[in-house]
């Protein structure tokens, strides 16, 4: 007799993680189709950032970049160029953000070099990290 | 193991990133020549396995994880300048 109340419960229970799992779900695609809809706007605020990233060192990070892909001079770096367009695996990924630590003279994070997918994105976290350096303590 | 692109990577393929990322850390501290000879030998090895090793063998390159960091230490903490080039295993050490 004892057994058939625990039985129900269980089936309650199983019931009631499906209903979790399907909500976590749809909460997963709501925000999918949000990022979406902010897309543009990120790519504004990265515009600006553009901006205060100086040509300098983007062209001395593509030049980086080209040397360390062992890139042709016909082959275009260009700001926005994913590393990975450009054939870069993410071994050569740690290597180009480890030559451009050396070249800047600066230290990457570990988290930030993982974030690191494009030339521009690069360029913005030196300068920003050359900022840091040179700023008093 | 280590070819995603465009996707964000898993743990283990961060792990490893990292101690390639501490073995060319560590390699800038040598000798400029043992240096190159490092960072080549280490490089292949890296691009060897990245190749050569499914990316689901999860037991053979947390091996691999493991005993790179424990090469990893001994190029760290006794002087020593070389790496062996055939399975990158650190030679008789000079001691001072």
């Amino acid at each position: 007799m004892a057994a058939v109340p625990v039985t129900c419960v269980r089936l309650t229970a199983s019931m009631h993680t499906n209903q979790v799992v399907g909500r976590t779900s749809t909460l997963k695609l709501v925000s999918v189709g949000r990022a979406r809809s902010r897309f543009p706007v990120l790519r504004t605020s990265r515009f600006q950032i553009s901006c205060s990233a100086k040509p300098e060192t983007v062209n001395r990070v593509c030049e980086i970049v080209k040397t360390q892909l062992a890139l042709g001079n016909d082959s275009k770096v260009e700001p926005d160029s994913k590393f990975s367009a450009l054939g870069a695996d993410s071994l050569d990924t740690v290597e180009i953000v480890m030559t451009l630590e050396e070249e800047f003279g600066i230290s990457v994070e570990e988290e930030n070099s993982q974030n690191i997918t494009t030339v521009q994105e690069a360029a913005d976290l030196i300068e920003k990290l050359v900022e840091k350096k040179n700023a008093p303590a | 193991m280590v070819a995603s692109r465009g996707q964000k990577l898993s743990g283990i393929q961060k792990q490893v990133l990292s101690l390639y990322r501490g073995f060319l850390r560590t390699a800038r501290s040598k000798q400029p020549e043992n240096r190159t000879h490092i960072e080549s030998l280490v490089s292949a090895e890296f691009r060897r396995n990245s190749q050569m090793i499914d990316r689901k063998n999860f037991l053979h390159i947390e091996y691999l994880l493991r005993r790179g960091k424990k090469q990893l230490d001994q190029l760290k903490t006794v002087d020593s300048v070389r790496l062996s080039s055939s399975n990158v295993e650190l030679p008789d050490t000079n001691r001072p």
